[in-house]
């Protein structure tokens, strides 16, 4: 997508720091951070797997809908948007598993009261990922176009660029832009059987990092092409984004960095900034020994010895999946209105690979542009500059 | 390429380079009869024909998704992909179960052993987007799409607005699901309630359409494709009404000079009932119905489309499509 006066215009978020994107950056900018624990959610058979876990008591799928509500609700009451505002809203979401955990709810529901019996077998019973948009527009009598991007750790950072240049071709007037993903045991399990996972902590950059953990979330971010909402509602531009899928690897964004160096440079020219103009980066930063070597070798390419401050989220709230995109740019966004640019967690050693340190200190957040960066499954990648107080 | 309006209604039209079709029988490009109790078949032969090796670690979703957009980007001269700009957007419903409930049934029996890392890696949802980029060698725009039954339609308006904003030459869209292991699961998972929807097998299927360039050796032009926002009660569309949506279309899309050469064809979807051969005898359109061929599945109307694309000359085709919800979905096509 290339520029336009495409604006912020709201975001929401549940993390494991909190049940709004407030209430999440107010603790990680405070350092009120823990690591990733054993899962209680009563869906969850493998009590060995660490992830970053969003509290609460009660069933876990009732807990997945009120992730998702509290998300949209902080979203739409940050932007003030009118009923009819909402309705004519285009919705896209960013999700892999979708509702998928109402299968796993009921299933593992169903074995508890059935003690002693065989176990049946598992049905599917979820509409595909395009359930969750068809869900929510129901509920908020959104009538704009409904679209689902299931394409793994980039689902909804691909929805967000999506968006922007939907409104940048003045095809749709706003985007409501979801990114959702609870726990699951497919993804559990599945990240398991690839040995990704690091039993100790989430170690992004570090020379330690043995492999990344898994977080919940639910967010949302408002999308609107126009610089006339008033109200000191345009604190954030969306400079631009670009999308590319490389087919040289199913899982890996290719170690010797060229990928992401140019994915990166695309992004800087579709914003049109020059690398010196960024003020942080947003790393992916998962804590896999490949995307982090990746992402590093890449970023130190396009920004030698001017490297900006690089953080990676994922040490705080851990990887959430298809929801990363909207979920990390909900919560850095409220990171930067309280103007703190957060550090990043589980750092300890330099990768000599890698040659830099994220940054380990809480920064103050200067007007400017910031980069965005996630990697994925599948070859994807996609990028974006956001610019705070343009 | 010619734009028309400039809303999430009707965008533009794009020449449509090829077109493939591929049903439950696994036979592309041909009506083949099947049957739904022995769904779903075994793709392994039209796999070594398409592909010309087997794909031994793929599954179902995959390999269909494979075979179905190979048959449309390999009938089309490679000088026309030459230097190209290609994105893939892959249209599903459903997604890939064959794999999902596999690896989550392995998971549960051995609560939490050991699954196997190549399953889950097929279950992710974009695994056969990388691997049909992979064969097409594409990379750049890659996208998978899934909006419920109108999935297809969803990934088409979004092709034709990248073709639009020239971040691609030419766009690779199709919509691809996969059966479902029982009719029941498959019945909740299509949300067909009784009376929102035709009467006709549960199917599959992988159909695809090659968009853009500059409209030499093309097979038609996709005119628009039209996504309502309001709802409708599926029950209430009359008949009637519809009649006049199309004619309105038509009105709008056919120059009066050619009104006489051109013939008008309705590709009803299957959530739309009441719309048979007496409809058509009664409102001069000509009638496809093409459910019985392809069966239902999230993506049919892409096998719609593209088997009236390759098989009428001078036809303006309206497919009609409704979401359970009431969302309509018209998609404007002519053929050459």
């Amino acid at each position: 997508m290339n520029r336009g006066d495409i604006y912020i215009r709201g975001w929401g978020a549940v993390t494991t720091l909190g049940w709004s994107a407030s209430e999440s950056a107010h603790h990680l900018i405070a350092g009120d951070v823990h690591k990733a624990g054993v899962c209680l959610s009563s869906h969850l058979t493998n009590r060995d797997f660490k992830a970053f876990e969003v509290a609460y008591d009660g069933n876990p799928l009732d807990k997945s809908l009120k992730m998702l509500d509290a998300s949209i609700t902080e979203a739409f009451e940050r932007a003030g948007l009118s009923a009819s505002e909402i309705a004519e809203s285009a919705l896209l979401v960013g999700t892999t598993g979708g509702i998928f955990i109402r299968n796993e709810f009921e299933f593992t529901e169903s074995v508890r009261q059935n003690p002693g019996k065989e176990s049946p077998p598992i049905a599917c019973r979820n509409r595909g990922p395009g359930e969750v948009a068809d869900m929510i527009a129901q509920k908020y009598g959104i009538r704009g176009l409904p679209l689902t991007f299931s394409m793994a750790c980039v689902s909804s950072s691909n929805a967000l660029v999506v968006a922007a240049q939907l409104l940048s071709q003045k095809k749709i007037k706003r985007a409501i832009v979801i990114g959702f993903e609870p726990l699951l045991n497919l993804t559990l399990q599945g990240f398991a059987s690839l040995l990704l996972y690091d039993s100790e902590q989430c170690r992004p950059f570090c020379n330690m990092r043995s492999g990344m953990q898994i977080g919940e979330a639910a967010s949302c971010v408002i999308l609107e092409e126009g610089a006339s909402l008033g109200g000191g509602k345009n604190k954030f531009l969306f400079s631009g984004g670009y999308l590319f899928n490389d087919n040289s690897s199913l899982t890996s964004a290719g170690t010797d960095g060229e990928l992401v160096k140019n994915v990166v440079l695309q992004t800087l020219d579709k914003a049109g900034i020059a690398p010196e103009g960024i003020v942080a980066v947003k790393a992916h930063g998962t804590g896999t020994r490949d995307n982090d070597l990746s992402e590093g070798r890449g970023l130190a390419k396009v920004f030698g010895e001017k490297l900006p401050p690089v953080i990676s989220i994922k040490g705080a709230i851990g990887h959430c999946l298809g929801a990363a995109g909207t979920v990390e740019t909900a919560l850095w966004l409220s990171c930067l209105e309280e103007g703190t640019i957060p550090c990043s967690f589980g750092f300890t050693e330099v990768d000599p690979e890698i040659g830099f340190a994220p940054s380990q200190v809480n920064l103050p957040a200067r007007d400017g542009a910031y980069l965005f960066t996630f990697f994925g499954f599948g070859g994807t990648c996609t990028s974006y500059v956001i610019t705070k107080n343009p | 390429m010619n734009t028309t309006m400039n809303d999430n209604k009707t965008i533009s039209s794009i020449p449509v380079i090829a077109a493939s079709y591929l049903g439950p029988a696994l036979v592309p490009n041909q009506d083949v009869a099947w049957d739904e109790a022995a769904l779903p078949l075994n793709p392994d032969d039209l796999v070594q024909k398409i592909m010309g090796q087997p794909m031994r670690r793929a599954g179902r979703f995959i390999k269909l998704v494979c075979c179905g957009a190979l048959t449309c980007f390999q009938s089309v001269p490679k000088e026309t992909l030459q230097g190209k700009k290609v994105g893939i957007f892959l249209a599903t419903g459903l997604g890939n179960i064959d794999e999902i409930l596999p690896f989550i049934t392995q998971v549960f029996k051995h609560d939490g052993g050991f699954p196997s890392p190549n399953q889950f890696a097929n279950s992710v949802s974009n695994a056969a987007a990388f691997f049909l980029a992979r064969v097409c060698e594409v990379k750049g725009v890659v996208l998978t799409i899934s909006q419920e039954e109108l999935s297809f339609e969803s990934a088409l308006w979004l092709a034709q607005s990248y073709l639009a904003a020239g971040e691609i030459d030419l766009a690779l869209v199709g919509g691809c699901d996969v059966f479902t292991p029982t009719i029941d699961d498959y019945h909740e998972r299509m949300n067909l309630q009784p009376g929102s929807y035709r009467a006709a097998p549960m199917g599959e299927g992988s159909s695809w359409l090659l968009l853009g360039g500059n409209g030499e050796k093309k097979i038609g032009d996709i005119l628009s494709v039209e996504l309502s926002s309001s709802l409708t009660d599926i029950k209430k569309v009359s008949s009637d009404d519809l009649l006049k949506q199309c004619e309105g279309l038509a009105a709008g899309l056919l120059p009066q000079s050619e009104d006489q050469k051109i013939s008008c064809l309705l590709l009803p979807g299957f959530r739309l009932s009441g719309i048979d051969e007496a409809w058509g005898d009664k409102s001069g359109w000509d009638i496809d119905d093409y459910l019985p061929h392809c069966g239902i599945s999230s993506t049919a109307s892409a096998y719609g489309l593209a088997r009236a694309l390759l098989s009428r000359k001078s036809t303006l085709i309206v497919h009609c499509n409704y979401h359970a919800t009431g969302r309509q979905a018209l998609v404007t096509a002519i053929t050459a």
